[in-house]
């Protein structure tokens, strides 16, 4: 199923090999995942919930260690880094979150800012405390996703698309070669939705970035990503460029598999 | 763009908000300083208080139980009073709630009266009506409980009125809309959804009043805080340790009973299930209660399961009600004495006006600064103390199990001992005055709200923390950018709610010798001028009402 398997290393801005994961409850999230993806590739990352998506993505930037196998981001191998290494790697990976994780007491400005804290010694609190320089490129940044005039507002008094782009901004800080992106739109609407996507994509082409977005909408996959990559119970089901899949082929990802015991919880749940 | 125009885009305007924030800030600040001056407080001072106190603890070891019949009794007397006092406040404060609360009032101007009333019982503390009752009914145990039904009030009534108004709207509509009557319509959309939360303000109110029960005995209002009082005086150390060990016991395990039945009642089963700390019991429970709920289908039964949350209010509902039968029946009040007595405390009342505040005016007004003065350093000096260790105790930033619950464990230990029994001993190792009793405050300050600071660090947002951690931060940047921000309005809230209840406690400190205005309130009494004591009831009033007012101003900032 393997597409890519023959592009130079140097090329190579994220090469997982043998990846598993077992978290100390006993799931087991990733079983022998194997992934190459070359610089400036859009990647969409489809499956169920569960499925060990997100684990992947938090393994990437070493949010979770991993309990086999190897990860390699730009050349950095992620499971060995630690302490300043990790830092200093995550800060050339961009990561974006289902929920924002936005500070909503604080302002856009503040939030974007919080960007920049792996190149900046010591801890920040308040915009007044960052230099005037990166103050100024935490605007360009709001402005680039187009909510400048939102620079001094609280974040929670924003929408969620706008929330999002927040988030989006505050990534750009760190001027990622790497973004990932952990269901960026599954809280949006679909308006919102295509906003956010097309604002990924566009700056992703325009910086070369390489994007892992996982997703849970097919036909929006399909429609915007390069690449895509199914999981199921945390092994690669599914792995074709783009132009070569139907939505059929896609939606076989979604099969259902050993539901019983789901349905049972959750009827225990509704009459408790 | 002029180069200005360009910086001030770069900063964030300042608001109003934040300029009066400001001003509040700098104004705590020099209270504080001023009030270190004015008490001649000093580092070293405080050095060789602790010196002292520690002294008299290693004369109080070992604990003298000889006299354990006496502690025992005294105890189930303080525990009984606790009781029929939260009966009498929930009693009293059921109808008062369903008055204030918006959804169930049935004209503004009784919502009025009732929100008034409620806020008036709080502003009295407790010794002090007991104080007044005793000299009204003479000592015993039921001037005290009087004095905590009439006093809880304050906490139950306005707590039960809230819970009323967050029950939904539309259960209410429903109800209306097939014709029910008022009544039924609070009987059958309202009060459901607003039950747990009283019977968790209930225990809640329990727990506080068995602390405050310890120590109405100082005023002859029974109990067993007269028995320590007596042992210090007579320099019997030892007992006096017995005693205190007795309630520390009793005190501690109320604690964390009534936290665990809190938290199984607030919380829901589907939320329980998902959390890992419970999860087999959790599974448990809801396995069984899936059972009976099927079983009560298929037998198609015509009265509700017994399910998990069911039997739990019920056990405790019939728990208090049984404690209750037995306190009225054992406990020693002379019902056929004291009740004839009863119309005295209106003449009590009565007596207290008009307020005659010439008398002792010099005094008065020392006493008065001196009381806030305390609550400003306790409060203070605590907060130091309290941030530290709420750092310490929260899980989710100190991530080293074993510190974070031998933090617990010293703060709850600190707790087990109520803020005037520890008065009481600090006076005794010392000598009177302020600074024993600023000292004591402070340690019950600091171990009260670090409890507090570390359940509000463990609520804060872990999304943004794992969002800031992503970017490349470091575990101190992390903590400043996004578990600070998050922190402040809570930890403000908390400071004003502390900076009132000490406010309040200093105000009786006097009592046991503690320095502040309730020496004098005590002593008016004692030479029965009640016109003086109805003016020291007003000022302290005034005391009270002025933090209430300066707190609203804040916390409206903070929205």
């Amino acid at each position: 199923m393997q597409v890519i398997n023959t592009v130079a290393d140097s090329d190579v801005a994220v090469k997982v090999t043998s990846l598993s994961k077992r978290f100390p409850n006993g799931t087991l999230a990733l079983d022998n995942v194997s992934l190459e993806v070359p610089r400036g590739q859009v990647l969409a990352l489809i499956g169920l919930s569960g499925s060990g998506k997100s684990t992947l993505l938090r393994t990437l930037n070493g949010l979770h260690a991993p309990t086999g196998g190897k990860v390699v981001v730009q050349g950095t191998d992620v499971s060995t880094a630690n302490g300043k290494s990790l830092r200093k790697l995550r800060h050339h990976i961009g990561f974006v979150f289902q929920q924002f994780g936005l500070v909503g007491r604080a302002t856009c400005m503040e939030n974007v800012l919080v960007g920049s804290l792996g190149s900046l010694r010591g801890p920040r609190l308040g915009v007044r405390s960052y230099p005037v320089a990166l103050r100024r490129k935490a605007l360009e940044q709001l402005e680039r996703v187009g909510l400048s005039e939102q620079a001094f507002q609280r974040a929670d008094t924003l929408s969620g698309g706008q929330m999002q782009r927040v988030a989006i901004a505050r990534s750009l800080m760190q001027e990622p070669s790497v973004l990932l992106a952990d269901e960026p739109v599954a809280s949006l609407d679909p308006e919102s939705a295509n906003q956010v996507l097309d604002l990924i994509l566009r700056i992703a082409r325009e910086d070369g970035m390489t994007v892992i977005c996982t997703l849970h909408q097919v036909e929006l996959a399909l429609g915007w990503s390069d690449r895509i990559v199914g999981l199921r119970a945390g092994q690669v089901v599914l792995d074709q460029m783009n132009a070569q899949l139907s939505q059929d082929q896609v939606m076989e990802v979604y099969r259902a598999t050993g539901t019983p015991m789901q349905f049972e919880t959750e009827s225990a749940l509704q009459s408790a | 763009m002029s180069p200005s125009a360009t910086r001030e885009r770069l900063s964030p305007p300042i608001t109003a908000t934040q300029v009066q924030l400001f001003i509040f800030t700098v104004a705590c600040v020099a209270a504080f300083v001023w009030s270190w001056i004015f008490l001649g407080m000093s580092f070293s001072g405080i050095t060789s208080s602790f010196g002292d106190v520690s002294r008299l603890v290693k004369r109080m070891v070992p604990p003298d139980f000889s006299n354990l019949s006496n502690i025992v009794d005294a105890t189930i007397e303080t525990v009984w009073m606790a009781v029929m006092g939260t009966a009498g406040a929930i009693v009293l404060s059921f109808p008062l709630a369903l008055g204030a609360a918006r959804n169930t009032s049935p004209h503004p101007t009784i919502r009025y009266i009732c929100r008034t009333v409620i806020s008036l019982t709080r502003a009295v503390p407790d010794l002090v009506l007991g104080a007044v009752f005793v000299s009204a009914l003479s000592i015993g145990p039921l001037p005290g409980v009087l004095a905590l039904a009439i006093h809880s009030i304050g906490m139950v009534g306005k707590l039960f009125a809230d819970a009323i108004e967050q029950a939904a709207e539309a259960p209410r509509e429903a109800t209306i809309s097939v014709g029910a009557t008022r009544r039924q319509t609070t009987r059958a959309s309202i009060l459901p959804q607003a039950m747990p939360s009283m019977i968790a303000t209930a225990l809640f109110r329990l727990e506080i009043n068995i602390r405050a029960s310890t120590v109405l005995g100082l005023v002859g209002a029974g109990g067993i805080g007269v028995l320590i009082q007596t042992s210090l005086r007579s320099l019997d150390y030892e007992s006096a340790l017995g005693a205190v060990a007795v309630i520390f016991v009793v005190v501690t395990a109320v604690e964390l009973l009534s936290v665990r039945i809190r938290s199984a009642i607030l919380g829901d089963a589907a939320a329980l299930a998902q959390s890992s700390r419970h999860g087999w019991f959790s599974q448990r429970i809801i396995a069984r209660d899936t059972r009976v709920n099927r079983k009560s289908f298929e037998t198609r039964a015509l009265s509700p399961p017994w399910t998990w949350d069911r039997m739990f209010s019920t056990a405790t509902i019939s728990g208090f009600l049984l404690a209750l039968a037995v306190a009225v029946l054992t406990i020693d009040i002379d019902w056929a004495r004291t009740v004839p007595l009863m119309p005295q405390i209106i003449t009590v009342f009565g007596d207290l006006f008009p307020p005659d505040f010439t008398t002792v005016r010099s005094e008065m007004v020392t006493g008065i600064v001196e009381s806030v003065v305390i609550a400003v350093i306790a409060t203070g000096l605590g907060l130091l103390i309290a941030v530290p260790l709420s750092l310490l105790a929260a899980r989710n930033i100190m991530t080293k199990r074993i510190l974070s619950t031998v933090t617990r464990l010293v703060m709850l230990a600190f707790r087990g001992i109520p803020e005037l029994i520890i008065a009481v001993i600090f006076v005794s190792a010392m000598g009177l005055g302020p600074v024993p009793g600023t000292l004591a405050l402070t340690v019950v300050t600091a171990s009260f709200s670090a409890k507090l600071f570390a359940e509000a660090l463990e609520e804060v947002d872990a999304a943004p923390r794992e969002a800031v951690l992503a970017v490349g931060a470091g575990k101190i940047q992390e903590f400043f950018a996004s578990v600070v921000p998050q922190f402040m309005p809570a930890f403000t809230g908390h400071f004003l709610y502390i900076l009132d209840v000490n406010l309040r406690s200093s105000t009786v400190l006097g009592i046991v010798g503690g320095g502040g205005i309730g020496f004098l309130l005590l002593n008016s009494m004692r030479v029965l001028e009640f016109q003086t004591t109805g003016a020291i009831v007003m000022a302290i009033f005034g005391i009270v009402l002025a933090i209430e007012l300066i707190g609203n101003w804040v916390r409206q900032l903070l929205r």
